[in-house]
């Protein structure tokens, strides 16, 4: 059971160590020389080599893990590299983000995909979120068992372990998300129309961005064409690509623990005095909510809006566990970094997966920009 | 009506509130009922809840098997090894960001918080053919040596914003009798952030046991899978039928430790969390 392996990562975590503290002290002696010739104090000097020191496995990480990679990444993306290739590396200019940008299906398909969960699945999650914080301000007793209730699927949200628990239970014909959705259907009848109406929403929703990614709307006709499910019908959470956006969905929600932390922050930044005010008056829990706690919590709702964005285009795990052996479902479904992750080892196209890099961190830029540039019109800052 | 209207809100927010636990923590539920069913009842046609007569047979056959316990030693392994001295260089770089007065500090940390914003998977591509070079693919090197230069801009944050509110006055009495920074360091300060040490340790103890990218890129024989990447083969993507009670076995096991931390540290997870919004 036991071999090299093991041993092997001791003596190089060892090594490790040895580099950290060595150049650790050559950056540290190199800063105080500096800070001796600018003539500085005898306590500066000492200042200057304590936190270059303190500060410098960070400072060397950096450029070796960060900084270095980046840049040969960018030149990279302007080659055809390969690992283990006979043809030799050479200059291509563009022709790897021009492929990218116009011929790329996958990569067509996963901004398709990201736009899709921005649009539903990011407002879904927040609202969820901010729902139980607002139910955990109400100064309940056991709240702290519940905000641990709500945070701990932040914890094991994204082990595959439990993915594939959500495997099981999202399972078309026996799993128990669609049975419980059966028995409802059957005991209360008008609750299954609501859902036959969702269902018939959602797949016309999915077929639209389907359409997006394929460049044909042959679906989304045939969704129309087909009309009002039929009484029986469940959610095909893993089986169809209508659905295999919406699991997705459903797992963010459920993870929505760390926004709710948030949130529930910022209620209780609110000053008890204005609602206290608001309730002298007559207003109602609805109004005092919209009127007063609403606005003030929207920088919490743009911190919420930016991360989260982020994470959209990051989700792997849920990817691999729920569809990796159905390879059909995967483009209805990828994100940004699983294409990255799919595109560049399935050939060890190093070129054009750094390409792929540099794009997606130049999409996480422009984005963000925006949401920052956009802020002064809707977030407000009056309380801080 | 007056008296009523409030107790009758009271109960719906604990109506609300409890089913919201229920809906939340069912997953789990889920995963332990199935580990303790026959691979029958796992995808019978009706719901059973609780199965009707539990068996450990799961529980049995997944300690049989000895790539199952490899992979859990290989995730103790390799988390242990990681997290050590990941949490390390974190405390070590949050000092001299927090304590001392150095020429060049608020540029670094600005930069250290605008890597904040890039996802780590943007860097795997050219980490990867660095790594290959070095010839680490297929060992636990690139999952753990990365970590020991303080890997994790937001846990440094985090763990630095505690630092800071320590008062001044402690480590300058402790310089004034002749104290190095890292007698301070390890005497004075380290003591005095337990509790947000506690959380760093769990965020990145959380984020090492569920790792599954980073395995996946480097570990590529079943000898070095660590579990999550373990976990999933047991989902035979050859067969109709899954041995779903094996698997949701496997599952309940692999998240125990999670469990187990969470439970521990959940006081100053919650708190910490708002500090820093992240994981």
């Amino acid at each position: 059971m036991f071999d090299n392996s093991y041993f092997n990562v001791l003596i190089y975590a060892g090594a490790a160590i040895v580099f950290i503290v060595a150049s650790s002290f050559a950056v540290a002696a190199l800063a105080r020389a500096i800070a001796k010739l600018s003539g500085a104090t005898n306590r500066k000097q000492e200042n200057t080599f304590a936190g270059y020191l303190f500060a410098s496995p960070w400072i060397v990480g950096f450029l070796i893990f960060v900084v270095v990679p980046m840049a040969f990444s960018l030149y990279w993306s302007f080659t055809n590299y390969r690992i283990a290739s006979a043809t030799p590396t050479h200059w291509v200019g563009f022709a790897n983000y021009i492929r990218l940008i116009t011929k790329d299906d996958g990569f067509r398909a996963s901004i398709v995909n990201t736009l899709f969960l921005t649009v539903l699945g990011l407002p879904l999650q927040m609202g969820v979120a901010l729902f139980l914080a607002v139910l955990l301000n109400q100064k309940t007793h056991g709240e702290r068992i519940f905000r641990m209730a709500f945070y701990l699927p932040v914890i094991l949200g994204f082990n595959t372990a439990v993915l594939l628990c959500w495997r099981l239970m999202l399972n078309t014909g026996t799993g128990i998300i669609n049975q419980i959705i059966r028995a409802v259907d059957y005991a209360v009848p008008p609750i299954g129309y609501i859902t036959r109406a969702v269902i018939f929403i959602q797949e016309l929703f999915s077929a639209f961005f389907l359409g997006i990614s394929n460049r044909n709307f042959i679906l989304l006709g045939k969704e129309w064409a087909a009309g009002f499910p039929a009484a029986n019908r469940v959610p095909l959470w893993v089986q169809s690509p209508l659905w295999s956006k919406m699991s997705v969905v459903l797992l963010i929600i459920w993870g929505c623990g760390t926004m709710m932390l948030i949130f529930l922050a910022g209620l209780n930044n609110i000053p008890r005095e204005l609602h206290e005010a608001a309730e002298v008056d007559g207003a109602s829990d609805w109004r005092r909510f919209w009127k007063i706690s609403f606005p003030l919590l929207t920088p919490y709702i743009f911190y919420n809006l930016v991360v989260g964005l982020i994470a959209m285009l990051q989700i792997f795990e849920p990817i691999y566990v729920l569809y990796r052996d159905n390879q059909p479902l995967v483009p209805s479904t990828i994100s940004m970094v699983y294409y990255l992750w799919q595109a560049t080892f399935s050939h060890f196209e190093i070129g054009y997966g750094s390409a792929i890099s540099w794009l997606i961190l130049i999409i996480i830029l422009i984005v963000t920009l925006i949401q920052f540039r956009i802020q002064n019109s809707w977030v407000n800052y009056d309380l801080y | 009506m007056k008296t009523t209207w409030p107790i009758i809100k009271r109960l719906v927010l604990y109506i609300v509130l409890t089913g919201a636990t229920i809906t939340m923590c069912f997953p789990l539920f889920w995963m332990i009922s199935s580990s303790l069913k026959t691979i029958e009842e796992t995808s019978s046609a009706g719901i059973v809840w609780i199965p009707t007569k539990p068996t450990l047979d799961a529980y049995i056959s997944i300690l049989h098997n000895s790539d199952f316990l490899r992979s859990y030693f290989n995730s103790v392994f390799y988390t242990t090894l990681a997290l050590v001295g990941t949490l390390a260089s974190i405390a070590v770089v949050a000092y001299a960001f927090s304590r001392i007065e150095w020429p060049g500090r608020n540029v670094v940390f600005f930069l250290m918080l605008s890597t904040m914003m890039i996802p780590p998977q943007a860097l795997i591509v050219p980490q990867y053919v660095f790594f290959n070079k070095l010839g680490w693919v297929g060992t636990f090197n690139p999952l753990i040596i990365p970590g020991y230069f303080a890997g994790g801009a937001a846990m440094v944050f985090l763990l630095r914003q505690s630092m800071a509110q320590i008062p001044r006055e402690l480590d300058e009495s402790a310089f004034v009798d002749g104290a190095s920074h890292i007698q301070v360091f390890w005497e004075i300060i380290l003591p005095l952030i337990k509790a947000p040490l506690a959380t760093v340790a769990t965020f990145l103890f959380v984020g090492f046991w569920n790792s599954l990218l980073m395995p996946l890129m480097y570990l590529q024989t079943i000898k070095l899978y660590t579990l999550p990447l373990y976990v999933t083969t047991l989902y035979n993507i050859n067969v109709t039928v899954q041995p779903w009670p094996t698997i949701m076995a496997a599952a309940v096991l692999t998240t125990v430790p999670l469990m187990v931390v969470f439970f521990f540290t959940q006081r100053f997870i919650l708190q910490s969390v708002v500090i820093t919004g992240l994981k």
